[in-house]
């Protein structure tokens, strides 16, 4: 559009608004109404305007006689109330799984750096403390819009949470300033304070951040597991109902869970900066950090199942219906599920350490082992990942003689998939382990005794596990679920004392090749993002169930769910739900990886030469 | 043409959340709504009963869910085949329907060897049965193996005065 046709267009596009709402106003004015002409004195009321005052005055009287009745539940538009509440308490959870994860492991870091005297370990810390204030806020701001949204559509169980746990609210809100203390003078005090001042104060902010998930994690156990209550709800005990039975095992399988996907997110920012990095340098710095932040994640995903494990057991212990319906009900195929996204952790974990090895000379020697590890973790995956009973039609059913596959449906049950996760577990960590001697040669004199030690613990736990796994078949059930215990006792303490002597086996060792940070495949920092996006997606998929598994009560077995969402979705809908509130998430994360990215750009005044920079003194 | 970075990983994002909904369309898919309340009235016949009693076993009384009716193996709750038979002969002292009511009302009294306890109070929350839907139980599982003798007029160990539709099925601070 040419320079003089603007204003006529906008002229005609006025005038044609005017004659609109003159048009409107005509045809309004052509309803009847009462002459206006004639004096007050002399004007007779119509019967019409009689009716409208007696109508007026009607409803004027409803409203004054209306008795105040409270609200059982208030309706959300288009998506219903229990998937509007269900996303903002994912989106708010996520946010402080981050907020609360990132600080334990910067901690450590920072500390790994002091101890040693290494600023690198510093820095790195304090850039995973980049992504903490703006993310403090987000989970605030959820957390606030979880609890207006509680309040206004679901506001008679609110009421009833707000009686059981009022005394809880008022050191919860306390905590959380004192939480904002310690995160931002963690943050803007880096390097202002002394060393020791300094950590004391992230020691501070982790111990009051878990003192706040520990509140948290009260309300929402107290629904699975009511304890503390009369068996008409009334409250007896606070401490009994915070102390509920699934409540130590959620905070332990919490802390945990939220290191592994703190970890992973830190990792994904790490990929992106290395995918945008300008320098040799600048991919060094951000390899390390991906490393480093993959490192943490999966040294805090190995020990999840067996935190899993006992979550499950207490909430068998709890209500055997519940634990039934979890694993045997209607959320059994959830697990199948489950077992996809954590095969796929476990070999896009793998391959990451594998590409890794890549980046160190000397490499091959171990690299020859990767072909099996691959097809041991794919058997593992496909074990775990087979359900129980199949899909199948009427004569399919007919000739398989149920609904279970004469010879898969054996690897459908707990013993298979116990002995399963215990491999996978055993594998990834072989597969860290080689990583971790690549280019390095042992020199200590018991070098040999050292491996071959290491190996027959390999072995006998791996053996433990085959023997309790093939055994669990020929027993009773009662004895079969007792198996899982000695399984994963036997992975984990294989898992410490092979650390164990590879620390002092491999204590002053002879370098035969640096690792050269940087020189990875960008595949591998994709890897990563995928290793994140997962992460993200488990926890909202666990998130699921956790709370699903109350099914038509708000607290299960003492308040009852009386709405039109009191049933338990498919499947289907609720991986929808999950999907969409893991890509709103990651829009969000993304947005606070560009502003703590923004903090290493030059001033816009020092990248426009020539513009003005407003600060000199006239 | 080079993808910018930023739509690369928003496309492995996109492609990776898809997957993992696609994987979750593929598994069955079924509601569960909470349970229907069925009519009992004082005049359900002994027939209508054993219907009933099938029906609330199915449904909300989830009993299936842990038992069985017919199936061998090492199983984790006693096969209910044959209970009807040998529901007398369970507890010295009690009878059939006795031995049924107490199994229900106090699960914990007895037992059945080789099995773990985990059996919930029947007729408080989370199923909440009421005294008339657990006679409607006893008459079914009377009939597996054995003869359904128990009536709506019936009173058993555990029964308390209210019927039915007096009692609710928990939800005290909600209903």
């Amino acid at each position: 559009m040419t320079k003089r046709k603007a204003p006529r267009a906008i002229l005609i596009a006025v005038l044609g608004f005017a004659v609109t709402v003159g048009i409107a106003t005509l045809l309004l004015r052509r309803e009847y109404r009462a002459p206006i002409a004639a004096p007050a004195a002399a004007h007779e009321a119509t019967p019409r305007e009689q009716g409208l005052a007696d109508q007026a005055a009607e409803q004027e009287k409803r409203d004054r006689e209306k008795p105040y009745v409270e609200a059982d539940y208030r309706p959300f538009p288009k998506v219903g109330s229990r998937v509007a509440i269900w996303v903002v308490a994912e989106l708010h959870l996520l946010f402080a799984a981050f907020v609360l994860a990132v600080p334990l492991f910067a901690l450590i870091i920072e500390f790994i750096g002091y101890r040693n005297k290494d600023p690198r370990y510093d820095r790195l810390a304090h850039e995973f403390t980049k992504l903490l204030s703006v993310s403090f806020s987000l989970t605030g701001t959820f957390g606030a819009f979880l609890t207006f949204m509680l309040i206004i559509l679901y506001p008679k169980f609110t009421s009833y949470l707000v009686s059981v746990f009022s005394l809880t609210f008022l050191p919860y809100v306390l905590l959380f300033f004192a939480e904002a203390f310690f995160l931002y003078t963690y943050y803007y005090g880096w390097g202002k304070f002394s060393p020791r001042v300094h950590l004391l104060l992230g020691l501070g902010l982790n111990l009051v951040g878990t003192a706040i998930m520990l509140i948290a994690n009260a309300w929402l156990t107290f629904m699975t597991s009511p304890a503390g209550i009369s068996e008409k709800g009334a409250l007896i005990s606070t401490w009994d109902a915070v102390a509920n039975f699934t409540w130590m095992p959620i905070n332990v399988h919490r802390i945990i869970a939220n290191v592994a996907f703190g970890g992973s997110v830190a990792a994904a920012y790490a990929a992106y900066k290395f995918l945008g990095a300008q320098s040799d340098e600048e991919r060094a710095h951000y390899d390390w950090m991906g490393y480093i932040g993959n490192f943490v994640a999966i040294c805090a995903f190995l020990p999840l199942p067996f935190a899993g494990y006992w979550l499950a057991k207490e909430i068998y212990a709890y209500s055997q219906t519940m634990g039934l319906q979890m694993m045997g009900g209607a959320f059994s195929w959830l697990f199948i599920i489950q077992a996809v996204l954590i095969g796929n952790l476990f070999l896009a974990a793998n391959y990451y350490l594998w590409l890794g090895m890549g980046r160190i000379e000397g490499a091959q020697q171990f690299q020859k082992y990767i072909k099996y590890l691959l097809i041991l973790i794919a058997v593992c995956f496909a074990v775990w990942a087979t359900p129980r009973s199949i899909i199948s039609t009427v004569a399919e059913v007919r000739a398989m003689g149920g609904s279970a596959h004469p010879a898969l449906g054996f690897l459908g049950v707990m013993s298979a998939k116990n002995t399963a996760v215990n491999i996978l577990i055993l594998t990834t960590y072989l597969s860290f382990l080689l990583y971790r001697r690549t280019g390095k040669t042992a020199v200590v004199r018991w070098a040999k005794a050292g491996n071959l030690a290491q190996l027959a613990i390999f072995l006998v736990a791996a053996s433990i596990v085959l023997f309790l796994g093939v055994y669990g078949y020929f027993v009773e059930a009662r004895v079969r679920i007792a198996f899982s215990v000695p399984q994963v006792l036997s992975v984990l303490l294989a898992m410490v004392s092979v650390t164990v002597i590879d620390v002092f086996m491999f204590r002053n060792a002879r370098s035969s090749g640096e690792a050269r940070w940087g020189q990875i495949p960008p595949i591998s920092q994709y890897v990563l993002i995928f290793i994140a996006v997962s992460f993200t997606w488990l926890m909202g998929l666990m998130g699921y169930v956790r709370s699903g598994l109350r099914q038509h009560w708000h607290v299960y077995g003492v308040m009852r769910d009386t709405s039109v969402d009191a049933f338990t979705p498919t499947l289907g809908f609720a991986t929808r739900v999950v999907s969409v509130t893991v890509l709103i998430f990651f829009v969000l994360i993304g947005f606070v990886f560009w502003l703590a990215s923004l903090g290493g750009k030059k001033d816009w005044a020092e990248r426009s030469p020539g513009a003005p920079t407003g600060g000199e003194p006239s | 043409m080079k993808v910018p970075v930023v739509v690369r990983i928003a496309g492995l994002t996109i492609a990776a959340t898809g997957f993992y909904t696609y994987v979750g369309q593929l598994v069955p898919q079924k509601e569960v709504h909470p349970p229907v309340e069925i009519a009992i009235s004082k005049d359900t016949s002994p027939d209508e009963m054993r219907q009933i009693g099938r029906q609330i076993m199915e449904g909300k009384g989830l009993c299936f869910t842990c038992h069985t009716v017919g199936k061998k193996g090492p199983l984790r709750f006693p096969d209910l085949e044959g209970i009807g038979a040998r529901a007398g002969d369970r507890v010295p002292g009690l009878s059939d329907v006795e031995y049924l009511a107490q199994s229900m009302y106090e699960p914990e009294n007895f037992i059945v060897p080789g099995f773990n306890p985990g059996m919930p109070v029947i007729n408080k929350p989370p199923v909440g049965l009421t005294d008339d839907e657990i006679l409607a139980v006893i008459a079914y599982l009377q009939s597996l193996g054995g003869t359904t003798t128990v009536t709506m007029e019936t009173r058993v160990p555990g029964h308390t005065e209210s019927t039915a539709s007096e009692e609710s099925a928990g939800g005290a601070p909600s209903e």
